[in-house]
């Protein structure tokens, strides 16, 4: 257990679960970039030098990168801020004070701008200090109020005492923490941390997006095997991010929360911080826990100082007071306290005097540099320029500091501004990577409002939907309340010319459009699939994934885009994502199919688009395989009900671990197959109901009723009623429950081996096999348990096929070889076919209970 | 697969030759079904709206895991059971958690696809394609292991050949639908026929006439209903009141009267291309359809239906039915009145934009609307190959048509808040028009005698919460289809859902 420390006491650094998970995440993140060669589509000159050279990733640890002397600085961090944003200075200004919530103590004069700022949802919240007691270490608390940003570097938690004493400091700090612990029911407490957790949250952390806005707490290096000057030049014309990203700090954390609290912040953050400036990461639980593990991490708190606090009412009412006093609330509402007075409108001119200056008098100090200052000087209106205020209210700046606010530009480009920065790059991964970028950006925003449909939009930003699921990073949620302008506002910034792709109606159509949709349909499944432009290869077709690639689902393409985007994308992919590896189809606007839609390119985008609406009934495109399920079993013996041609509609299958299996169809009581090897395989495709068929070649038998109650054994055996598609209905439809038989269903006994029920007029019967395994020998031993309430005699037919007696009680069939109990045995050639025999068992069944045994062996 | 006692073929096949059977058994099964590709329909448009008031909050399911819901049942210590196509049955708790994270524990597998899951006394009544059983775990280890036969009495030979069980009633019976051997015939026994299932098991055809059928229940009034597909004799959608003896529309049932003393004489063959109305007269079990969804624009194929008893837990529209659409991935609200006899009522459009096309539905312990099914088969706007989702109430209050019921000469609009009196007075913010369906073999068909009732008085009530809207004529057999796009709330809102559609079978005298 290593605590590390440096010019400041709280900037811990863990070198020893940095060293952990190093190992675990060079097994996440070490990627090769395979030749696009195998997957036989146009690679466009742009994204060829992704494929260029095999990529290696160099992992270093380097803990004084993320715990170092740099962090330990003072000044308020906002995120997106070191992103590529758009915003001038004034805006800049105008973000820091929404950040540092300026309006919650100088609210009397709205300014618009603050207006304007609550009408689209920007304004930051504080954190909810109800439960703080028990998410936060008490010691941290204390630590914390004395003097927050140099125990959080960078937080926008302003210091509150810094015109105090030391010793008021201290007093102050402690009736504080007092009553803010008071205030919660439940009460902090350490816990421990597994070391499996730490690995595998330590490449969570690293992966699904934490470190666009926080120090990685390991650094990435990327090296090229050689120099590649074409790629460089490459790189040079792209917009990209090259500033260093600066992000939080979470040297904190160890002391802040135990690993249970942070984990229980990190499964809900919104619950906590409902601005969402800390989203949702949509972590499952268990995944909140690993990364909280990793960083909690495993140093031990110091003892002393996480000593549990003894709450002393006197110190909670005083603290309670200084809360008040001290005009906490204007940020940090709780119950049962007081608001303060709201301070007059901020004076821009009185700014070097104020809580940004370094003479704060008895107010807040808020530790901001020079540009930060500078930033907030230029944010305000002035009588000679008054242009900030107009400029801020135009849509393309509220989603500028929209972005920039949420720090969406940390991953995502729109514009010209936004994007993954350099030192990042490498952390955001995937895992298709033959994608190339786009298998592991995320998407740009440019154009999203006139991209993706508004309900669409909502789904993402709110109900966490997503359709790349091979983007490892997470699309986080931002809570509710916040973005809700946001929709609205792309729709009316982002506008693309429509064209009209036509879509035939539903119903009541015209021949005309019949007739075009007898066109189009074969033309789009055509150019989907791998005879045409092979879109399949690096798409998933309605649920079913592609032989190559698997990108996003083209049949999620109606739900979310707006056409006209649709079509200008697909004859400029390049245009919309500059290194696509989506390949021109239409370059100038001249189809590459010449025999589809005559070469028409508006009628070719056109099919597709009317194809992708057909919805899941769509037929799948040529190269698309619908996957066919095998069903397997494991240590204990598996049953499965569905229809069959073995087994009838009312068909049932037992596999066994030791790879023997057998179908029994319930409608007639009747052992019908038995095949050795793999169990089954189900169709649950489609509209397949999940029939089955076995999963190697089975020996059969005819599936007719097995007993008859009252039969004269001149008579034909009694078969099941015979449906053609001339006459399909069923003649017999009492069959054969009409001839004494009723299933009653099964049971399981050791091993889940199922034993059948059914009854035979009044005799109830209990069919159960097991498996006899004598090496080389594998063997069905079948129980068939008679329960009867009197005397009784029954026909039982064994075995039908070409059978012959090979030794007394052994019949012989193809590829199987029966025994029958010593019993009345009548073998004989079936009436109806000359090539066959049936094998038919007089069983004298007495009152009570009896059984016969028959054994199958398979050759 | 084709049954017959020519075994020799099966015995003797090759496995390829198998494999080329099976291939055909699903092109089989696929010609059946009528899969020609459709389109979904035109959208209401009001996803953006609706999520404001009633949002969809997405159940995770584990990665491995499957679950095309079929059915659902809450169970005494308030965990949902979901039965599966896939055949199996999950116990899942948790699920009304504000980020829901539940657990899934796997209680019964190897089952053939259930759309019917009743729970009494510790023991499942599964409603599974082949026959009713009593899943019971008898040695109390969590999953079940004895799989009993209450009922198998009926055929089953076709794929088209669904079984949709209801919930028990008090008395302890079940209720079955059987869907047709195709959308036309009724080639195994009993195909097309409700089947009741008495506690004891007893088996016995209850109703006849039924095509595709989804799910049966009860009602607000505890009046058995359940739910057609369009097709042949049903020119849309519908729910329908059940009775014993009662005849649902379809004729191809008819064949097995004789094997059903219990419903006594066959009746009459409907004539193709008639009308509901006068075949009423004809055909005496001929029960009309009780509430008519105009097809598209109330769903293609609706599903499973429950009813809201959650006490005002999800909002405005208590005791009323909801129901899910299988194609447009939409849920929608039914409410039904009984009028000199016979059973009528509304259906109002609800909420869209659901991810999957919804097979059943049900209301978990705290009120919200669970929602669960699959895409696959048949065309479905929701992109997701299965899901379960729960559409919540958020507490603010749409402003919507809470209910539509008849009046000797016209109908009662309730609405869920008070209509600005400057609009809800005029006579000209109420379109209302109706429309008929012929009643006919054909595979659905169009709104015909379509007509503009002229509106003679509306009086709304002091409060604004009620319109009383007079007819000059009211006709018997059709579809009234309201649009009050014009109507504001005090609040100067327009209504959330601007249509309902109210089915006229019988007009009240008082």
């Amino acid at each position: 257990m290593y605590h590390w420390s440096f010019a400041h006491a709280d900037c811990y650094v863990e070198r020893q679960s940095a060293a952990l998970v190093t190992s675990a995440v060079s097994r996440v993140l070490r990627y090769r970039i395979k030749e696009k060669a195998s997957v036989g589509m146009k690679v466009v000159p742009a994204a060829r030098f992704v494929t260029k050279a095999w990529m290696t990733v160099w992992i270093m640890w380097l803990g004084w990168y993320s715990g170092g002397q740099t962090e330990c600085r003072g000044e308020v961090i906002v995120p997106g801020l070191s992103s590529k944003h758009p915003l001038n200075a004034s805006q800049v200004g105008w973000l820091l004070r929404s950040e540092l919530q300026c309006a919650a103590c100088h609210g009397k004069a709205k300014t618009e701008l603050e207006q304007a700022e609550g009408d689209f949802g920007l304004e930051k919240t504080a954190p909810d200090l109800s439960s703080v007691g028990a998410r936060i270490a008490p010691d941290y608390l204390m630590r914390f109020l004395q003097s927050p940003s140099t125990v959080h570097p960078g937080t926008t938690m302003p210091d509150m005492l810094l015109s105090r004493s030391p010793e008021d400091r201290t007093t102050i700090a402690t009736a504080l923490t007092h009553f803010l612990v008071s205030q919660s029911q439940e009460r902090f407490h350490d816990d421990s941390v597994s070391r499996e957790r730490i690995e595998e949250g330590g490449s969570l952390f690293h992966s699904v997006g934490c470190v666009a806005c926080h120090e990685p707490k390991i650094k990435l290096v990327q090296e090229f095997e050689g120099e590649d000057e074409e790629l460089e030049e490459v790189r040079k014309r792209e917009p990209s991010n090259t500033e260093p990203t600066r992000g939080l700090s979470l040297e904190h954390l160890p002391g802040k929360y135990s690993k249970g609290s942070l984990s229980e912040f990190l499964y809900r953050p919104l619950n906590v911080r409902s601005s969402g400036r800390m989203p949702d990461m949509k972590l499952t639980p268990s995944e909140s826990d690993a990364i909280a593990s990793y960083l909690v991490g495993q140093s031990a708190p110091d003892s002393q100082a996480r000593k549990a606090l003894t709450i002393q009412p006197e110190l909670v009412e005083r603290g309670k007071k200084y809360f008040e006093e001290l005009n906490c609330t204007a940020c940090h509402a709780l119950p049962g306290t007081v608001p303060g007075e709201k301070r007059a409108a901020i004076d821009h001119s009185k700014l070097s005097q104020g809580c940004v200056s370094d003479k704060p008098g008895k107010g807040p100090r808020f530790s901001l540099d020079q540009k930060q200052l500078a930033a907030i000087f230029a944010s305000f209106r002035t009588e000679s320029d008054p242009k900030p205020t107009k400029e801020l209210l135009k849509e393309h700046d509220q989603i500028a500091l929209t972005l920039t606010a949420f720090n969406c530009i940390a991953c995502h480009v729109r514009d010209s501004y936004g994007g993954v920065s350099k030192d990042r790059d490498l952390y955001f991964r995937g895992t298709e990577m033959n994608l190339g970028d786009d298998g592991r950006i995320p998407p740009p925003l440019t154009l999203l409002g006139a991209k993706l449909q508004p309900a669409w939009l909502q789904r993402v930003l709110f109900d966490g939907e997503s359709v790349r699921p091979y983007i490892t990073t997470r699309m986080p949620q931002y809570g509710n309340t916040n973005l809700q302008h946001f929709t609205d506002l792309v729709a009316k910034t982002d506008t693309l010319d429509g064209v009209e792709l036509r879509t035939p109606s539903p119903e009541s159509r015209s021949d005309e459009e019949k007739a075009l949709e007898r066109r189009l349909r074969p033309a789009a499944q055509e150019l989907l699939g791998d005879k045409g432009l092979n879109c399949i290869a690096c798409h998933n077709f309605n649920g079913k994934p592609s032989p190559l690639n698997k990108g996003i689902d083209l049949m999620t393409t109606r739900e979310r885009l707006q056409p006209a985007w649709f079509d200008r994308f697909l004859r400029n992919p390049g245009g919309y994502r500059p290194r696509i590896i989506m390949p021109y189809s239409w370059p100038d606007g001249v189809a590459a199919y010449k025999n589809i839609l005559d070469g028409d390119t508006n009628l070719q985008i056109e099919a597709i688009w009317y194809y992708l609406s057909l919805g899941t009934s769509a037929a799948d495109p040529s190269g698309i395989r619908r996957p066919e399920t095998k069903l397997s079993v494991s240590d204990s013996v598996r049953t499965y009900r569905g229809r069959s041609g073995v087994a009838g509609f009312r068909g049932i299958a037992v596999g066994y671990p030791e790879r023997i299996n057998y179908s029994f169809n319930a409608e007639t009581g009747t052992l019908t197959g038995i095949w050795k090897g793999d169990y089954i395989r189900v169709d649950r495709g489609g509209q397949g109901s999940g029939n089955f068929n076995p999963a190697s070649s089975p020996v059969t038998f005819a599936q007719d009723t097995s007993f008859i109650a009252d039969w004269d054994s001149t008579a034909p055996w009694p078969v099941r009623p015979v449906m053609t598609k001339e006459a399909p209905a069923n003649p017999n439809p009492l069959y054969p429950k009409n001839l004494g038989y009723q299933f009653r269903g099964y049971y399981f006994g050791a091993s889940n081996n199922p034993t059948f029920m059914y009854s035979s007029a009044e005799i109830q019967i209990e069919d159960r096999s097991k498996v006899i395994d004598e090496g080389h020998r594998l063997m069905l031993q079948r129980t068939i348990a008679f329960q009867s309430s009197s005397d009784q005699s029954r026909w039982f037919r064994a075995m039908t096929g070409d059978i012959t007696e090979s030794a007394p009680n052994v019949y012989t069939g193809k590829n199987i070889t029966l025994t029958v109990p010593k019993v009345k045995v009548l073998l004989r050639e079936d009436p109806s076919d000359v090539d066959s025999k049936e094998l038919l068992l007089k069983l004298e069944i007495p009152k009570g209970s009896s059984q016969i045994e028959l054994t199958y062996e398979l050759q | 697969m084709r049954p017959s006692s020519r075994n020799r073929n099966e015995r003797e096949l090759p496995f390829g030759l198998g494999m080329i059977l099976m291939a055909w058994f699903c092109m089989i099964a696929a010609l059946g079904g009528r899969i020609d590709a459709e389109e979904v329909g035109q959208r209401w448009g009001t996803e953006l709206r609706e999520r404001e008031y009633y949002p969809i909050v997405s159940i995770p399911i584990p990665k491995d895991l499957v679950i095309e819901a079929g059915a659902f049942e809450v169970l005494p210590d308030k965990r949902v059971a979901v039965a599966t196509r896939h055949g199996e049955i999950y116990l899942i708790s948790g699920l009304d958690e504000s980020k829901p994270n539940p657990n899934y524990h796997l209680f019964a597998t190897g089952l053939d696809e259930i759309f019917g899951l009743s729970y009494r006394d510790g023991v499942f009544y599964v409603t599974q394609s082949c026959e009713v059983t009593r899943v019971i775990d008898s040695d109390n280890d969590g999953v079940a292991d004895r799989f009993e036969t209450v009922t198998d009495g009926w055929g089953y030979a076709n794929y088209h050949e669904y079984a949709f069980g209801s919930k028990m009633d008090p008395a302890g019976n079940l209720f079955v639908t059987l869907g047709l051997s195709n959308s036309y015939d009724s080639f195994a026994l009993f195909r097309g026929f409700v089947m009741h299932v008495s506690p004891n098991g007893t088996t016995s055809a209850y109703a006849s006439g039924l095509r595709s059928p989804a799910g049966i229940g009860p009602d607000e009034h505890g009046a058995l209903f359940y739910i057609e597909s369009q097709g042949p004799w049903n020119c849309s959608c519908s729910l329908k009141a059940v009775s014993q003896g009662s005849f649902h529309g379809h004729p191809a049932s008819f064949d097995w009267y004789p094997y059903a003393p219990e419903l006594g004489p066959v009746p009459e063959q409907p004539k193709s291309g008639s009308r509901t109305l006068v075949e009423r007269e004809r055909v005496k079990q001929l029960v009309p359809y009780a509430v008519i969804f105009p097809y598209i624009r109330m769903g293609r194929s609706i599903t499973g239906f429950t009813v809201n008893r959650t006490g005002g837990k999800f909002g405005p529209f208590e005791n009323q039915l909801f129901l899910g659409d299988y194609t447009q991935s939409i849920l929608m609200r039914a409410t039904t009145e009984q009028i000199n006899g016979v059973w009528q009522g509304a259906c109002y459009p609800f909420r869209e934009g659901l991810s999957t096309g919804i097979l059943n539905v049900e209301f978990t312990p705290e009120g919200n609307l669970l929602c669960g099914g699959t895409n696959r088969g048949w065309p479905v706007r929701g992109i997701k190959p299965f899901a379960l989702e729960r559409v919540e109430w958020n507490g603010k209050m749409p402003f919507e048509i809470e209910r539509i019921t008849i009046e000797p000469n016209g109908f009662k609009i309730a609405f869920t808040k008070s209509v600005a009196s400057s609009f809800g007075s005029k006579p000209e913010n109420y379109h209302i028009t109706n429309f008929t369906h012929p009643y006919h073999a054909g595979y659905g068909g169009p709104e015909i005698q379509r007509s503009t009732p002229s509106i003679r008085s509306v009086e709304l009530a002091q409060d604004g919460m009620s319109a009383l809207i007079l007819l000059d004529t009211m006709s018997r057999g059709f579809v009234y289809e309201f649009d009050l796009g014009l109507l504001r709330s005090n609040d100067g809102e327009e209504l959330l859902h601007k249509n309902a559609y109210y089915t006229v079978n019988e007009i009240p005298n008082r």
